[in-house]
């Protein structure tokens, strides 16, 4: 009986195993079949030059868990709508929201897949939401982010154009995420057309900002 | 077609090629950091240049106003942004992102462009 007990366990023990490990390959094959014409996933960065960035179709995703928050990705992958005014890597052609939809079933197991893929350089549980005079002036006027991103303020969307929207940005992004792209970008993305703020913003100011950046409706 | 002759037309041919491929180099990383804002053309008409840009970017075509500014003047913009010459934050500083080759190509590109000199 004791020997029965066990052997079952065991072999429930496998059953979850086995299924846990289907499932995120079922994502990742998902993502092999779907998106990997676009994306890229094994990180760390690849690109060195602007010939490398160029020749991407798509943002890297190989910090997708730590840049995305899961409940936006599973409902962005069905119905994508664009983030970005402008084709990736273009200053001309204008986005064209033509990215793939996908399944609700190919969604959630690319989402799992995705939001596996974390970064070491992201802390969890540092920054907050916040509105602080100090973000506003850096956002808008020290180091103007809205002079290439756009967002939302008093109910219209304002800013450039070559950089991804913010708008939205506070159920897009992990705002853990935003201030250590900002803090140590070259990590990221070593090769783009943002610059360095690190240099010239210390930390509590980045801070300020991603917390500025995860209340953008 | 003398030896020497040859030796030479092979010489020009490759510092001709080195010169292209320096130009084209530069023309790409103005295009991919400088247009957004600049234009491509360097006019000034980046696509972020909208109704909320609260600054003209600088027209790098305008000769009479290039001229103005010296090669240092340029260097140290692009290295430190727009305040360190009492100009717009609009313009960032790009010095933890180019090499001091970028920034020398840079300038040269954009005098190219003004066809001027600095004072």
């Amino acid at each position: 009986m004791k020997l029965l007990a066990v052997t079952v366990s065991v072999g429930a023990a496998l059953l979850v195993m086995t299924t846990a490990t289907s499932y995120a390959a079922g994502g990742d094959a998902v993502f092999k079949k779907s998106c990997a014409s676009c994306h890229y996933t094994d990180g760390p960065a690849k690109e060195k030059t602007i010939a490398d960035q160029l020749a991407k179709k798509g943002p890297e995703l190989w910090y997708a868990g730590s840049k995305f928050q899961k409940a936006w990705l599973a409902a962005w992958l069905q119905d994508p709508k664009p983030i970005r005014a402008l084709k990736y890597n273009s200053l001309t052609d204008k986005n064209k929201g033509d990215h793939p939809k996908s399944s609700a079933a190919d969604a959630a197991a690319l989402t799992d897949y995705l939001m596996g893929l974390t970064s070491p350089e992201v802390k969890a549980g540092v920054i907050k939401p916040a509105t602080t005079p100090q973000a506003k002036q850096i956002f808008n006027k020290k180091m103007p982010c809205s002079g290439c991103h756009s967002f939302p303020s008093g109910g219209e969307v304002h800013g450039g154009l070559s950089g991804p929207s913010l708008v939205g940005a506070a159920k897009r992004l992990n705002p853990d995420w935003t201030y250590a792209y900002l803090a140590n970008i070259k990590h990221f993305k070593p090769v783009r057309d943002m610059p360095d703020f690190a240099s010239v913003l210390n930390p509590k100011e980045l801070e300020a900002v991603a917390a500025y950046v995860a209340t953008f409706e | 077609m003398s030896r020497f002759a040859m030796m030479a037309t092979m010489v020009l041919g490759l510092a001709l090629g080195v010169a292209g491929s320096a130009q084209a180099d530069t023309k790409q990383v103005f295009d991919f950091y400088c247009a957004q804002c600049h234009g491509e053309k360097g006019d000034g008409k980046g696509v972020n240049v909208t109704k909320d840009f609260a600054t003209d970017p600088r027209n790098f075509t305008n000769k009479a106003d290039m001229e103005k500014r010296s090669d240092e003047d340029i260097r140290g913009v692009i290295k430190d942004g727009g305040p360190s010459i009492s100009k717009s934050p609009l313009m960032p500083p790009w010095g933890a992102t180019l090499s001091a080759a970028d920034v020398d190509g840079l300038l040269a590109y954009i005098r190219k462009m003004c066809d001027c000199k600095g004072k």
